[in-house]
């Protein structure tokens, strides 16, 4: 359902953007859809019912690759309509503003992974749904300053990018050292869940902390990467063409 | 450098984001929900000093002699003895709950000493003997702890045992087919080195609760 509306959102985007050619910008909200798809649906999302490992995978699809892509996949004249909505892009700047999307950002993650909050939503439907829909927005709130043009941050430049993301890279430290070192088993749910495959309870937790640390990582360096490219590609075109000899 | 001031609308635009944010952190506070059985175990450790329910003034450790899985006699009475002995009916198609709590107790287990880990019996009580044979019995305990006994009995034996322990005898569902389930308790007893009560662990007995009850068995 959730790749349905999706898909009807994107082409009401399109629409909105008046029918350009926007290829590039399919190819990513679709690789978002994908994601999410992934995800969301088996195996990974059934198995995010039985471990951790696999609840953190779904974790890192939906908030950290799915968010960016989707941003992406957003058609320029939508972005146009967006822009001439003042007080949209008013709250936007706030919301979106990197110190505060960042904030948001870390206690969705701390929130989301405390032992007590898992135990209590995973084991709903519902409660389920509400941590996935947690999850994508908070990872749309923290890609926005990285991806959106709106609302325009000129003071926000690739340098800077790189340095936010960078950032995330280390805040997520704390989760990730509590789960990959702890002594027992934090979630009651994956604890007493009926056993997949060989991993123990321990064992599947400290896999977990694993994914999120380098799984995590190599998401955010990748990204801190192509940031990188696109701005030394971007000071090449600012200089000019070298004068001939 | 003209500078643009930002309306007033601003502020209002942050309280209002603050403001949704924390009504949903708020929201989401009110579903979490604790695990009922958590605080009755965090309750009863208050209470009586075990996580699991205490027993108090209970027979002696009971008195069975059964086959273990290399074929020979067990006398559970005699064999464990001045141990803990940690007792459990169950069997090795079970989906769920025996291999949860074989998991539990042999991590725990092994952060315990090697001493500790002497003074320990953990005792498997087949309730399916027709499909749990002395072989698939050993590797499937083996597969948490080599040191866990496995025992066989009759099916009318096993039942008659876990009546006397005011156990609810095993149900054998075998009109499903060769993968039938079998009905059984769900609880762990725990005999402590010195009897005089036994303490039960129900199945949702997290290794928590066993890391903070075993050394406290293992005293008595």
């Amino acid at each position: 359902m959730l790749v349905v509306l999706l898909a009807v959102l994107h082409w009401s985007l399109r629409r909105a953007g008046g029918g350009e050619r926007i290829q590039k910008e399919t190819r990513a909200w679709f690789g978002g859809v994908l994601a999410l798809w992934i995800a969301l649906d088996w195996p990974v999302g059934a198995l995010a019912g039985y471990l951790a490992s696999a609840h953190m995978l779904q974790y890192l699809l939906t908030a950290l690759v799915a968010p960016p892509l989707l941003l992406l996949g957003v058609p320029a004249g939508a972005w146009r309509r967006l822009a001439s909505r003042a007080r949209t892009v008013r709250a936007l700047r706030f919301l979106t503003h990197p110190l505060i999307a960042l904030a948001i950002f870390q206690v969705t993650l701390y929130y989301t992974h405390l032992p007590s909050v898992v135990d209590g939503l995973m084991v709903t439907p519902l409660g389920s749904f509400a941590l996935d829909t947690l999850w994508l927005l908070g990872g749309l709130v923290f890609w926005w300053p990285v991806v959106a043009p709106v609302p325009q941050r000129p003071g926000f430049g690739y340098p800077l990018k790189m340095g936010y993301l960078f950032l995330c890279t280390l805040v997520n430290t704390l989760p990730y050292a509590f789960l990959t070192f702890g002594e027992l088993p934090f979630y009651g749910i994956y604890e007493l869940a009926p056993p997949v495959g060989i991993l123990g309870p321990r064992e599947d937790q400290q896999l977990a902390g694993l994914l999120m640390k380098v799984g995590g990582g190599l998401i955010l360096w990748t990204a801190i990467t192509i940031q990188f490219f696109v701005w030394f590609r971007r000071e090449g075109e600012a200089e000019g063409p070298a004068p001939a000899a | 450098m003209k500078r643009v001031r930002r309306s007033t609308g601003g502020v209002a635009g942050r309280a209002h984001a603050i403001v949704v944010f924390t009504a949903c952190l708020g929201l989401l506070s009110a579903c979490r929900v604790e695990a009922p059985e958590r605080s009755e175990a965090e309750e009863r450790a208050r209470t009586t000093g075990y996580r699991g329910i205490l027993l108090e003034d209970t027979d002696p450790r009971p008195d069975f002699v059964l086959t273990d899985a290399r074929g020979e006699a067990f006398d559970f009475r005699a064999e464990t003895e001045g141990k803990l002995a940690l007792l459990f009916f169950g069997y090795t198609f079970c989906p769920d709950v025996c291999p949860v709590h074989m998991a539990s107790i042999a991590a725990v287990k092994r952060d315990l000493s090697v001493e500790e880990q002497r003074r320990m019996s953990i005792v498997f009580v087949t309730v399916d003997p027709e499909r749990d044979t002395p072989e698939r019995l050993r590797e499937w305990l083996s597969n948490f702890d080599p040191s866990f006994v496995g025992l066989r009995g009759t099916e009318a034996r096993v039942d008659s045992i876990m009546l006397g322990l005011g156990l609810p005898a095993a149900i054998r569902d075998t009109t499903a087919g060769p993968d039938y389930p079998v009905g059984h308790a769900s609880q762990v007893i725990a005999f402590p080195p010195g009897d005089g009560f036994r303490v039960i662990y129900p199945f949702g007995t997290r290794q928590a609760d066993w890391k903070h009850d075993l050394p406290r068995l293992l005293k008595k």
